[in-house]
């Protein structure tokens, strides 16, 4: 991408996408520290992300007061126009996983001390990783400029759907066989629930990238197959 | 170097109605040197269509070519066509005074004339119609209403125009244009003399007068050209680069060129 005759503006533009980075980078973190810190019982790294939490919002707000400031001041237009708008959206889903990873994060110290057992936890360290994936993912393939990488990526999210399911199933099932887990596995499904509600936020910032890059935009209609809240048959 | 030109590029794809300017493989040159180069574009009936571009990329050249002003002077001349409804004014048989009644032209500069402001508007009136006293003042009338001028001047109709200030000078303009009835009118960098006030008076006329006229602006204003058109051309060194819907122009334009002159990427 060639520069602006005013080499300013294209100061003003870096520092929006070096915001958005930041909170990717950000966001990745919480994710894998909130996974972390429930798998094994990690209070320290819990509290941890929690108060990362108050850096993301922050930060959010940097990125709006200078993207609102860009366009008054500079009155983008065209690609420019997209990555400011595509921007202040992006921070908003980045905002609303960091919420979802404080919100796991919390829930450890609920859960207790001892560590959750190995086969309970065995489906959601899984679609941990896969949500993990996604978050690194589209802050990476975005900073690519990689529109085609943007696209795969938010199809993507139906894996973690289909992983979101089956780990609903599973832990009905142990709740079923010993009341004893009903508390523990009450709080993985929330988790579970907020692991997954992450993922449709990846989806989101895939789609506003998606946009930004192309000035197309993806078709409304994606894959869904989080089955859990349909009655059952 | 010419090239045909595709259809979806003569006419923007989703614009609903009738054409009412049609250009058709138009050339013009200022005697040797060519200044607008194989142009083809058709400009919808009742809105507003902007021409922008760097300075001598013929957006002006192509304006002037519409109501033949560049007759005017010598050594300056259009090959290709123009069609007005279908015929082209180009021809050697058009009647150039009708055909500036039908396409009138507002200027950067504010141009009243030395005269009344009721005289302003009555002068243009009287070279082609014969109206009664109560008839003109009514036509008067309208056309400062028109042109949102009314209630400023009512009063001082016998003032000279040229007491008024820059954006009540262009807006009597504007009402000397709409007087004699025209389909077409042209708008050549109206607002660049004014001040941000007189602009968006400028701009709300614009918004009411494109229900009944075709307009065609030229601006170097992007902002302005993204505020009051419906579809926009991109020229470029006498070529026509891109012609689409505004808001497609302003947002994801099709053409790099388009997209780095309106990033103020341009070298």
């Amino acid at each position: 991408m060639s520069e602006h005759i005013v080499t300013s503006f294209d100061d003003d533009l870096r520092e929006v996408g070096k915001l958005i980075r930041e909170m990717g980078g950000l966001a990745g973190s919480m994710v894998n520290g909130a996974t972390m810190a429930l798998l094994s019982a990690d209070i320290a790294l819990a509290h941890r992300v929690v108060s990362d939490d108050a850096v993301m919002d922050a930060s959010q707000r940097e990125l709006d007061e200078r993207a609102i400031s860009l366009i008054a001041r500079r009155q983008p237009m065209a690609d420019d126009l997209r990555a400011v708008v595509g921007a202040i959206r992006m921070a908003g889903d980045l905002e609303r996983i960091g919420d979802l990873a404080k919100n796991i994060a919390k829930r450890v110290e609920a859960i207790g001390h001892d560590a959750v057992p190995r086969d309970l936890s065995h489906s959601i360290e899984a679609m941990a990783g896969l949500v993990l994936g996604q978050v690194h993912g589209v802050v990476d393939v975005y900073g690519e400029r990689d529109a085609e990488g943007v696209a795969l990526l938010r199809d993507e999210d139906e894996r973690i759907d289909v992983k979101y399911t089956s780990v609903f199933r599973e832990l009905l099932t142990y709740m079923m066989e010993d009341p004893r887990n009903i508390t523990a596995c009450t709080h993985l499904l929330f988790c579970a629930k907020n692991l997954e509600r992450i993922g449709d936020h990846v989806t989101n910032i895939a789609e506003n990238a998606y946009y930004v890059l192309t000035g197309q935009q993806l078709p409304a209609t994606r894959p869904k197959s989080d089955e859990t809240a349909q009655p059952a048959a | 170097m010419t090239q045909m030109v595709s259809l979806d590029k003569i006419m923007p794809q989703t614009t609903a109605g009738k054409t009412k300017i049609e250009v058709k493989g138009l050339n013009f040159y200022y005697g040797e040197s060519k200044a607008l180069k194989n142009i083809s574009l058709a400009l919808p009936e009742r809105s507003v269509t902007a021409f922008i571009g760097p300075s001598g990329c013929g957006k002006s050249t192509l304006l002037r070519v519409f109501n033949r002003i560049y007759e005017l002077y010598p050594k300056q001349r259009a090959d290709g066509e123009v069609l007005l409804d279908g015929e082209n004014i180009l021809g050697r048989g058009q009647d150039l005074n009708l055909l500036r009644t039908r396409i009138g032209m507002v200027f950067q500069k504010p141009t009243p004339f030395p005269m009344s402001i009721h005289e302003n508007i009555a002068f243009g009136v009287r070279l082609y119609e014969k109206l009664s006293k109560s008839e003109m003042d009514g036509r008067v009338e309208q056309a400062l209403r028109r042109a949102a001028l009314w209630e400023e001047v009512k009063d001082k109709l016998d003032a000279s125009g040229l007491s008024l200030s820059g954006g009540q000078q262009q807006r009597l303009c504007i009402a000397r244009t709409v007087a004699v009835k025209p389909e077409v009118i042209l708008l050549d960098e109206p607002a660049s003399a004014l001040d941000p006030l007189s602009t968006a008076k400028i701009e709300e006329l614009i918004d009411e007068l494109k229900s009944d006229y075709t307009i065609v602006i030229v601006t170097h204003n992007m902002q302005q050209a993204a505020r009051v058109s419906s579809n926009t051309a991109f020229m470029y060194l006498g070529e026509l680069i891109e012609f689409d819907r505004t808001e497609k122009i302003f947002t994801a334009p099709a053409e790099k060129r388009t997209q780095d002159y309106i990033t103020g990427r341009f070298g």
